[in-house]
């Protein structure tokens, strides 16, 4: 602030020689005090001495502290305390305010629009300038008089600044509200905005001063360093919401009915973002909830059907912006998304289906041995996870991995991936992914490393989750390992190991308890064959026959004997019985069942010009021995003397004829003394077509033996917690139990519970043919 | 005071009497503060007092020196104010500051009313309370000078009103 200045006016500061006397009454003080007031609220920007100043404080502190008797502003002077005089002058600036504000109000009323906002906002900041400085100049009115009205009770007394706001409310801005609603002032205001919204340039800053004011004149009565935000909701925010409803109720319905979803998207999220941007610009923090809202509601909800529509399109067509805007618009929006994620759940699935149908074998295709095509496992479990590792990346990305889409994708893969075109039972799923599961773990499967090998077998397991009947797989997955561990055709130890760790990780102790004892089964076979081989030694025992041995817990390995007899061959014989002696001596009470069908020999010929070694199943090692003796023999002295049943030796003996070891001629067979082969190992332990046939059959059958247990044992359980249920009620808690490990079948349950009543465990209610009760 | 570089301002007392002070002290007085706050500092202006004498004002320096570093008591703290005025306890330097003829004690409590010195305001008036601590009406009118203007039945009106006061 320069010092006084007379520059460009007419002002010439009074001196001290113009101050009214200590004891100047009310007149001959105001007429001095208003000279000095009018210069704040009209040219502070002409500047003031400190003299002035001092002179006009000390008129004031003059004033209040005569000693006269004392009035209060409102008559009735009271007798009690100390004389504050104040009464006179507080009127007497209150009258100074309204007349300034009155004359703004005249002046204001021949302008509109941007002129009115121009005058308005200009004159705001003078006066409110000023204000400032006339409060802090009437301290001692502030601090005495007013205070001690405030003390009593006074209502409607205020200090000066707040005063000041009062005056202008109520001689200036109160007269914009003209008759038909909207005040003028508003309405100044919502004019500019539209200029913005139809892309006008508007000076922001002007508007922001102006609704300011709508805030600073919300005031207090009782308390002026409290905001109250009523002035400007009512003035402003209600016709501001209303406007921009209809503004854009037009705006989109016009925009919709011409451009494509796609625009209108861009369009509404455009608009949503300037009106974020416009409470920063110009609005109270406020209103931002409710502007939100109304935007919301006129461009989304209004439009929710067209998108809603749209989204089909949208997921045929892969556009990953669409969607992302898609998502980010209906997200805003009560039940904006359900639509979106039934209509997502369907097309997934669908999606899956058709993936496993391209998958599939043409009806009729024939491989190179003229069997019909089978489904490659590899092929269909990778199907099922393309498409959900597809659809993932939409959930991920466009869908920000919200929860709601995450549950359609879950629910949608669980369809497809056990019911579909390949998967016609729910016990094909399973198999399948068992069968995968092999190929990737076998030694045979050199395309990938390690570490692609445990990537594959994690994405096995994101199948694995969606598989219903999780019993299924693990007798499949159990068969397979056996095969594998038996027949050393596992790619690693490690591999193996972290698969179990998977599957006990997703579903128990209890699920992989027998896999993990197969798995030791056969570190300890390596253990005892070792201390085998060392006690032979140490006895200096000599023999042409070497052995390795696996002692498998028959508990744990899904192996059982073959229904055959079997010689042992003389040439091994002793071998053999010295390790029942040794083990019998090791692990007294232990029975050893000899598992025939799995072992495996390798036999050295002697007979022919070049030396082969025949690899052989341990039947096709008990036909050949036999030939030891004799080059011809007929399927009689070979059945009599290994004793294996017929449906067993007749495809055996096939075999080595096919491989030309043995010449068939009626029932006669004739060891081939030319064989030739150009390998010196010859593998003869061919898989027989119908024990393949066998196995899934064989598994299915074992499995429904298990659950024969699984529901009996389940409802066992539950009554005897219970000691009484409905039948309802049970059906219902077994079948949730159970849901975890398969998809249980109430007829199932109903024949496990006649079979408990049978066996007395539980009996039907004596009154109540419809409750059970368990019989400890 | 070696410092010379410090902001000055030239306060001019009723008797004309000029005392250059540093800024500082001189903003103890809220008057001065505020007032310079709203028209800017203006180089080597003078701020006449003209309720001010410089006798009181030589008094009332001292105490702004000797406080100029205390925080200033925020505008419209009434809370912490209140606190602040219910202890009778006065400081050490203030209780030693103030110890001065009636006269120029009430001259000071003016003075620090009209400059809006709260502190000081405290102070004086404090004092004056203690001095009337303890007394009968009769003292305290001879203490100050004061003519009994209440007819005996008005006395024993008010005697009897404020009896619960009486320390006895």
């Amino acid at each position: 602030m320069p010092a006084a200045s007379t520059s460009g006016s007419n002002w010439r500061e009074p001196t001290k020689d113009e101050k009214p006397p200590k004891d100047a009454d009310l007149k001959t003080a105001w007429a001095f005090l208003r000279v000095g007031v009018e210069h704040i609220m009209t040219r502070i920007h002409l500047g003031m001495s400190y003299s002035y100043y001092i002179l006009l404080y000390t008129a004031i502190y003059d004033f209040c502290t005569q000693n006269r008797p004392s009035a209060s502003a409102f008559g009735g002077g009271r007798g009690t305390g100390a004389n504050l005089q104040g009464a006179e002058l507080y009127r007497s600036l209150h009258n100074y305010f309204s007349d300034h504000c009155k004359d703004l109000k005249e002046e204001s009323e021949k302008l509109s629009d941007l002129e009115l906002l121009k005058f308005y906002a200009r004159e705001w900041d003078r006066y409110t300038t000023g204000a400032t400085y006339v409060n802090k100049l009437f301290n001692y009115l502030n601090k005495h008089w007013v205070k001690r009205e405030k003390d009593e009770g006074r209502k409607e007394v205020y200090t000066v600044y707040t005063l000041a706001l009062v005056a202008w409310k109520t001689n200036f801005f109160r007269f914009f509200q003209g008759t038909n609603g909207t005040s003028r002032l508003t309405q100044s205001l919502l004019k500019q905005i539209e200029h913005q919204r139809n892309g006008d340039a508007v000076d922001s800053g002007l508007l922001k001063r102006v609704i300011d004011s709508y805030v600073m004149l919300g005031l207090d009565e009782s308390d002026a360093q409290r905001q109250q935000l009523d002035v400007y909701r009512e003035y402003f925010q209600e016709p501001f919401i209303l406007a921009t409803a209809a503004y854009y109720k037009a705006e989109s319905a016009a925009f919709s009915s011409n451009n494509s979803v796609s625009d209108y998207m861009k369009r509404a999220e455009t608009r949503l973002q300037e009106e974020v941007d416009r409470v920063n610009l110009y609005l109270h923090d406020t209103t931002t909830k409710e502007l939100k809202e109304t935007c919301e509601k006129v461009l989304i909800a209004a439009h929710s059907d067209l998108m809603w529509d749209e989204f089909q399109s949208l997921l045929d067509g892969d556009r990953s912006d669409d969607l992302t805007r898609m998502y980010g618009l209906l997200m805003r929006i009560p039940n904006g998304l359900e639509p979106l994620r039934k209509k997502f759940e369907e097309h997934v699935k669908k999606a899956g289906l058709a993936a496993v149908q391209r998958v599939l074998p043409a009806p009729g295709a024939v491989n190179e041995a003229g069997k019909a095509e089978s489904l490659d496992p590899k092929a269909y479990v990778e199907a099922l996870l393309e498409v959900h590792s597809t659809y993932g990346e939409v959930v991920n990305g466009p869908f920000r991995a919200e929860l709601g889409f995450n549950a359609s994708l879950d629910r949608a893969c669980r369809e497809y991936c056990n019911a579909n075109a390949a998967a016609t039972t729910s016990t094909k799923s399973p198999e399948l992914l068992a069968s995968y599961c092999d190929q990737l773990l076998r030694k045979s499967n050199k395309d990938l490393d390690a570490e692609a090998l445990e990537a594959a077998l994690e994405q096995a397991m994101v199948i694995f989750k969606f598989i219903d009947d999780k019993d299924v797989f693990q007798k499949f997955y159990q068969k397979k390992l056996a095969q594998r561990l038996i027949s050393s055709a596992s790619a690693s130890d490690d591999s193996e190991s972290s698969m179990i760790t998977k599957l006990k990780e997703l579903s128990g102790f209890d699920y992989t308890n027998k896999l993990m004892k197969m798995f030791q089964d056969v570190n300890i076979g390596r253990d005892i064959t070792e201390r085998f081989k060392n006690k032979e030694r140490t006895m200096g025992v000599q023999s042409d026959v070497e052995g390795t041995f696996m002692v498998l817990g028959t508990n744990f390995w899904p192996l059982a004997p073959q229904a055959t007899d079997y010689s042992v061959p003389r040439e091994i014989l002793p071998t053999y019985e010295r390790f029942v002696k040794f083990y019998g001596e090791a692990h007294n009470g232990r029975k050893l069942t000899w598992l025939w069908h799995v072992s495996k020999t390798e036999l050295r010929t002697t007979y022919l010009y070049q030396k082969y070694i025949f690899m052989t199943s341990a039947y096709q090692m008990a036909i050949l021995v036999q030939f030891n003796e004799n080059d011809s023999l007929t399927y009689r002295d070979i059945q009599t003397a290994t004793r294996i049943s017929e449906t067993i030796l007749k495809p055996q003996l096939a075999l080595l004829v096919k491989a030309k070891v043995l010449l068939q001629e009626d029932d006669t067979y004739d060891l081939n003394l030319n064989f030739k082969s150009k390998k010196i190992r010859v593998q003869l332990n061919q898989p027989v077509r119908s024990e393949q046939k066998a196995e899934a059959t064989e598994v299915l059958t074992a499995v429904d033996e298990d659950r024969k247990f699984v529901y009996q044992a389940t409802i066992v359980r539950l009554m005897k917690a219970r000691k009484t249920m409905k039948h309802h009620a049970l059906i219902q808690e077994v079948t949730a139990t159970i849901s975890s490990k398969f998809t249980p079948k109430v007829p199932e349950i109903k024949r496990a519970i006649d079979h408990l009543i049978d066996k007395e465990y539980l009996e039907r209610g004596a009154d109540d043919k419809d409750t059970y009760n368990y019989l400890a | 005071m070696a410092e010379d570089k410090k902001e000055t301002i030239v306060l001019v007392t009723s008797d004309e009497e000029q005392y250059t002070v540093e800024k500082k002290v001189a903003e103890r007085s809220v008057l001065i503060k505020s007032m310079m706050e709203d028209l800017g500092a203006h180089q080597d202006m003078q701020v006449p007092l003209p309720n001010v004498s410089s006798s009181v004002l030589v008094k009332v320096l001292q105490y702004c020196e000797h406080h100029k570093n205390d925080p200033l008591p925020a505008p419209d703290a009434n809370d912490q104010d209140d606190a602040r005025r219910k202890t009778a306890e006065i400081g050490e330097w203030d209780a030693k500051f103030i110890q001065v003829d009636q006269e120029m004690l009430f001259e000071i409590i003016l003075a620090a009313n009209y400059l809006d010195i709260k502190p000081l305001l405290d102070v004086g008036c404090k004092t004056v309370a203690n001095m009337i601590k303890g007394k009968t009406p009769e003292e305290i009118r001879k203490l100050f000078n004061i003519t009994n203007d209440f007819t005996a039945e008005e006395e024993e009106q008010i005697r009897k009103e404020n009896e619960w006061a009486e320390d006895r």
